[in-house]
Order: C-alpha cells, then sequence, then structure tokens
C-alpha cells in the first residue's frame, strides 16, 4: 500500500488496559498510520468519534465493565470501519456488537495491520459511498447493514 | 438323684419297668395304626391308663386314628408325666426319630421348646388348663440341633371329663414358610426403606387410568404437594408434563417401549418454583398387573453449577487471553531497548512481576488486592530488607484490580530501577513506601516511593519502558497523575489518583465482571 495513502488514515484507539493501547499506538506509527485519539473511557471515545472523527478505529469490548457497543454503533452510523479487539470470542460478542469485525487478543501485529489497511483501502477506493451512507443512517438498522458491508 | 446312689436292682427294677412300659407303648401304637383304638391304653407306674379323646365317640375315634397315620403334620401325644404314648410316622421324620423311638421317652427328649416370647409358656399353661387347647407357634429344638419353626395345636386327653391323662399335639413344621416370610418381610422394609428414603421422586402410576398411585415423600418435598394430594392427580396436574396431550404421549411410549427418559423437563411446583427434572420412567408387571414407576431427579442445582462453570470457564479464558495480550504488549515494549540478552532477561523479570501480581488477584478471586501484600510481592528480590531499608507506610487497603495490574507493574520498575541505580544498589541506601487517603477537588489517594542514602542521582539518559510505567501508564490504570523527581539527595516518586477508581469498594458492591477489562 502506498505511504500516502496510509498516512490519510486516521486511526481511533479505544482500549483501557495502558500498556497495550501504547503498543497499538506504537504499532499504527510504525505502520503509517496517524493516531487520531487514544482513550479507555467510553464517554471520550464517544466525543472523538463525534467530533475530530476517524478514518477507522480499533475498539476493545470491555472498558472495565463498561461495553463499548455504543462506540461502535456511533461509529457504524458514521461508515466508519472499525475492529472490535477483544479477549472474549466472537460468539460472546455477537450479541452486544452485530457484524463487527472481530479480532481476538493477543492478535499477532501482522494480521491487525493487515485487516486495518484493507479495511481503510476499501474506504479510500469507494468514495462515492460516503456521502451516500452517511446521509442514509440514522437508523440501526442502516448501521448493522454497514457493519456487515465492513467486513 | 445321683448315679451312684443306684444300686443293682434299682437299676433292674427301673429297667423292667421302662421294657414294660414299651410294650405298652408299642401295643398302643399298633392299636392306632390298625385303627382298633377306641381308647389309648398307657402302661403307667400304677398300672395300665385307659385314655379316651374327650368328647368324641369311638366311631370318630376310629376315623381320627387313621387319620392322623396319614397326615403329614407330625402329631404326638403324651401322658401325664410328659412320657410320649403315640408319636405317628410324620413326627417321627420331622423329628430324625427311628421308628416307635419316641414311645415311653419324654417328650424333653423329642424336643426342647423354646417360647418366641416372654410369657408364651404361661399363657399355654393357662389356656390347656382353663380350656382345654392351646393354638400356637413356637420353635422346636431338635435333638441334633436342628431349629424347627414349628405352629402347634394342642388338645388335653382326658380320662374321664374332670381328669387330665395328656395331651394330644399337631405339630406343623412351617420353617420354611416363615423363611420365605422373613425374606419377603426385609426385602418389604428394605425397599420401603430405600422408597421412603431415596432424593429421587419416585411416583407409581397406573397405566391405564394414567393417575398416581404412590408418591415417595422426596416427591412431596419436591412438588411442594402433601402426599393425598398427589395421589389420584395426573402427571400434567402436578406440572410435570405441560399438558395433558404430554402425558398422554408418555404414556402411549411407555405402553409400547416399557421405556422413557427425558434429560431435562421444566417443572413447576406449587408456588409457581421453577425447577429442572430428568425423568426416566418404566412400566412394569406386578403380579399379572402393569405398573409405571416414574423415578424423578431435581437436576436444578446441576444446571445451575454447569451454567455457572461455563460462564466460569469464558471468564478465565476472556482473561488469559487479555494477559498473554498484556505480555505480548509488554514484550514489545521490552524489545525498544537494549540488546537480545538484556531483552530477555528484562523481559523475564517484567513476566515474573505480572505473574505475582496475577497471582494475588487470583488468590483474592478477582476482588482486588492489598495493598501491602501488592508491595511484598513485587518487591520479592528485596524480601530481606523489607522492615529495614525498605519501610511500608499506610492504612490497610484494597486495590481494584486494575490499579492492582497497574500499580504493581509500576512498583516492579521502581524496585528494579532502585536495585539498579537507586537505594538498594548500595549497602545502605533506604526507601519508604507509603500510602494515605487526601482530598483535592474530591477523595484521593496518594502514594509515594521515596529512596535517600543511595549514590547520586542523574537523570535516566533516555525515556525507556520503565519510565513509561512508572508514568502514562500508571496514570491511566488509576485515572490519576505521577510525579517523578530525580533530585540528587535521592529518587521520588508520588501517585494521586480519585479515591473511587484506585480502591476496591465492600465485597458486596463488586463482581468480577465489573473489574474485567475486555
Amino acid at each position: 500500500m502506498p505511504v500516502d495513502k496510509q498516512q490519510r488514515a486516521r486511526i481511533l484507539i479505544v482500549e483501557d488496559e495502558p500498556i497495550i493501547a501504547l503498543t497499538l499506538q506504537d504499532l499504527l506509527v510504525e505502520a503509517g498510520f496517524e493516531v487520531a485519539g487514544v482513550t479507555g473511557k467510553l464517554h471520550k471515545a464517544l466525543v472523538l468519534i463525534e467530533g475530530a472523527g476517524c478514518d477507522a478505529a480499533i475498539v476493545d469490548a470491555n472498558l472495565g465493565g463498561v461495553s463499548t457497543s455504543p462506540a461502535a454503533l456511533a461509529l457504524a452510523a458514521r461508515g466508519v470501519p472499525f475492529i472490535v479487539l477483544s479477549g472474549y470470542s466472537s460468539e460472546q460478542l455477537q450479541g452486544d456488537f452485530p457484524s463487527a469485525r472481530f479480532l481476538r487478543k493477543p492478535c499477532r501485529p501482522d494480521k491487525l495491520i493487515h485487516t486495518l489497511k484493507a479495511m481503510v483501502l476499501k474506504q479510500i477506493s469507494s468514495p462515492l459511498d460516503r456521502p451516500l451512507l452517511r446521509t442514509d443512517l440514522a437508523t440501526p438498522e442502516a448501521a448493522k447493514r454497514l457493519g456487515q458491508e465492513s467486513r | 438323684m445321683h448315679e451312684g446312689a443306684r444300686t443293682e436292682p434299682m437299676l433292674l427294677a427301673e429297667n423292667a419297668e421302662l421294657r414294660a412300659q414299651l410294650e405298652g407303648a408299642e401295643e398302643t401304637l399298633r392299636a392306632i395304626r390298625n385303627v382298633e383304638v377306641d381308647a389309648l391304653i398307657v402302661e403307667s407306674a400304677t398300672g395300665p391308663r385307659v385314655y379316651t379323646l374327650h368328647g368324641v365317640d369311638s366311631a370318630s375315634n376310629r376315623f381320627r386314628g387313621e387319620i392322623l397315620a396319614q397326615v403329614s403334620d407330625a402329631v404326638i401325644a403324651i401322658d401325664g408325666h410328659q412320657r410320649v404314648t403315640y408319636a405317628n410316622a410324620a413326627a417321627e421324620r420331622q423329628y430324625g426319630l427311628s421308628p416307635s423311638w419316641a414311645l415311653g421317652h419324654l417328650l424333653s427328649n423329642v424336643y426342647e421348646t423354646r417360647w418366641l416370647r416372654p410369657g408364651d409358656e404361661s399363657a399355654a399353661e393357662t389356656a390347656l388348663r382353663e380350656r382345654g387347647e392351646w393354638r400356637g407357634e413356637n420353635v422346636h429344638l431338635r435333638q441334633d440341633g436342628r431349629e424347627l419353626h414349628v405352629e402347634s395345636s394342642m388338645t388335653v386327653l382326658r380320662e374321664t371329663v374332670d381328669q387330665r391323662a395328656g395331651v394330644l399335639a399337631v405339630i406343623r413344621d412351617i420353617s420354611d414358610r416363615k423363611r420365605a416370610e422373613d425374606k419377603v418381610r426385609v426385602s418389604e422394609i428394605r425397599y420401603r426403606r430405600l422408597f421412603e428414603a431415596a432424593q429421587d421422586g419416585v411416583l407409581l402410576l397406573d397405566p391405564d387410568t394414567c393417575k398416581i398411585t404412590d408418591a415417595n415423600p422426596f416427591m412431596t418435598k419436591l412438588l411442594s404437594y402433601p402426599h393425598e394430594e398427589l395421589v389420584g392427580k395426573e402427571l400434567y396436574e402436578i406440572g410435570l408434563m405441560k399438558d395433558e396431550g404430554a402425558s398422554l404421549e408418555m404414556f402411549r411410549k411407555l405402553k409400547s417401549e416399557h421405556h422413557v427418559r427425558y434429560e431435562d423437563l421444566p417443572l413447576k411446583s406449587q408456588g409457581g418454583r421453577h425447577q429442572e427434572v430428568e425423568v426416566v420412567a418404566n412400566l412394569y408387571d406386578e403380579n399379572g398387573r402393569a405398573v409405571i414407576q416414574c423415578n424423578i431427579r431435581d437436576i436444578t442445582e446441576r444446571k445451575r453449577v454447569e451454567e455457572h462453570n461455563k460462564l466460569l470457564m469464558a471468564e478465565i479464558n476472556h482473561r488469559s487471553m487479555n494477559l498473554l495480550a498484556v505480555v505480548q504488549a509488554v514484550a514489545h515494549q521490552t524489545a525498544r531497548t537494549g540488546d537480545p540478552a538484556t531483552f530477555v532477561a528484562r523481559l523475564f523479570d517484567r513476566i515474573d512481576g505480572l505473574a505475582a501480581s496475577q497471582d494475588l488477584l487470583i488468590k483474592n478471586q478477582w476482588e482486588g488486592v492489598d495493598l501491602a501484600d501488592l508491595v511484598e510481592a513485587q518487591l520479592a528480590h528485596f524480601e530481606d530488607l523489607i522492615g529495614a531499608r525498605v519501610m511500608l507506610d499506610g492504612p490497610p487497603v484494597r486495590l481494584t484490580p486494575a490499579a492492582a495490574q497497574g500499580i504493581g507493574m509500576a512498583l516492579h520498575e521502581l524496585a528494579t530501577n532502585a536495585g539498579k541505580y537507586g537505594a538498594l544498589s548500595n549497602d545502605d541506601g533506604r526507601v519508604h513506601i507509603s500510602w494515605q487517603f487526601g482530598t483535592a477537588n474530591e477523595p484521593v489517594f496518594l502514594m509515594s516511593w521515596l529512596e535517600e542514602g543511595g549514590p547520586t542521582v542523574a537523570l535516566p539518559m533516555r525515556k525507556g519502558f520503565g519510565q513509561m510505567v512508572i508514568g502514562r501508564m500508571v496514570e491511566a490504570a488509576v485515572d490519576g497523575t505521577a510525579e517523578v523527581d530525580y533530585r540528587e539527595s535521592g529518587f521520588s516518586w508520588r501517585l494521586s489518583s480519585p479515591l473511587a477508581g484506585t480502591l476496591q469498594k465492600g465485597r458486596l458492591a463488586s463482581s468480577p465482571g465489573n473489574d474485567a477489562r475486555g
């Protein structure tokens, strides 16, 4: 993937384990991404998603007992692709995160970066989708559909 | 009388008398066998005696004599001196006697009587005296030691209406019947006890009416129905089958296959308590009558435990995955500095620290960790110095699992640094580790690590993993602020964080899931 396209991609990290958050940050920077923000709190994640926004996100499923499904919903509503990264299996999470892309902790860095690149590339290579989806995504059903598309 | 006191003539005389008696008895026996009996004639010390059966004429007496010889019950007649005057063939067989041996012998030479209950003997005597007859059971001990359980019918023989001359006994050996009865009774008691004490519900059903005919006490407990309300009801009426259709289906299957099993049925007991039961039913033949036996096992608790175990396993799996992710991150961060040999040494050291914290968390069932325990675990290398050069000072506090993990890693890095470059790298430096409560805008937890007496402190060359852990990482873990000061007199580290996220609330207020990190 050309470096210039990656550099444009801004990734949000929602993770409450500091050492993992830090490592994700390092990995993304090494892979040529820009980090749009790092937080371990749901309310801060929602502020970041609604404010500065991002091109993709890595979201921990559970922040100290708080489910991040509202953040996933907010991302889906904006057509932002995201990875749910968790120690829980996808079977355990599907209820809270329908049609999300799951990666299981511990995840190999190259797999994570590869998945993220594929998501961002799809997003950038089909720019026409974006305004269309955005006007269209007020309902959870639409969000769900988008989640499936971004798999 | 003592044997030695007898003289030879006396013995001879006794012998002669016994022989005479025997002859008389043999004569009696012959007469009886030849059905010539109108009366029993017995030789006695006072001369021959004639006995008649009371109240019968000679014709029926003759008939009776014939019967007596043929019957399978033992028949024995004795005289007033307890000597046998008659014994039929059955009696000889029953008591293992050679033919005619008993005649003239004392009855006690034929068998010994053992009464079943105290008072039986006197009751028998009274009955014979007052009514002239007695019927009852007792035990006869044969001469060879065999015990016979017998049923006797005794009638007084009279010379005249008033004079008692002997007794006629008809004795039936009921040992076999008794043994069988005992067996049945023991078996009945045993199975009744099983039925009564079983920790499974047992129902007996009539396959024709589909109604309950009996239920054991556990069934009553299981359903909260009294026994009398269970009997006569159909299965669907007690909440075992969801409706009449399901109940009929079970009976249909039972009649064709004689066996049904339901692994997991919901059971609605009175009061709406929900239970899960396993039901096994069998159709049996009971003396030509079909009976259904239904065993009902309460598996509610088993299901609950299974469910709990499943959740527990999933949670353990999740936490293992998270821990591995942390190890992965620590390895990644450790690899950023130093050569491969240093990397391995430092990584192993940090994994040790993670393991120590993990161990404490699990020992405390993920419900927080005592800070003093955590300090001691992370300073295990300096165990001998604790209390001497490493001073701990603070009230008992319990950290949340997240805080314990973050502060644990920070303590590990602080101790490593102190041992390499700081107050624990020489022979007399000291470390003060203290914690207390404070108030800023909100209640806060304050913790400090102060070193003194170590080598002169210099600023680290570059910001490595250790600096990150005692700074940003622990700040994020407790949502607080960490200050590091490399002043020459001694390194210091201070942490301030809101009480809420740092200390564990009361045990009851927290559940393991609340502190799980996803």
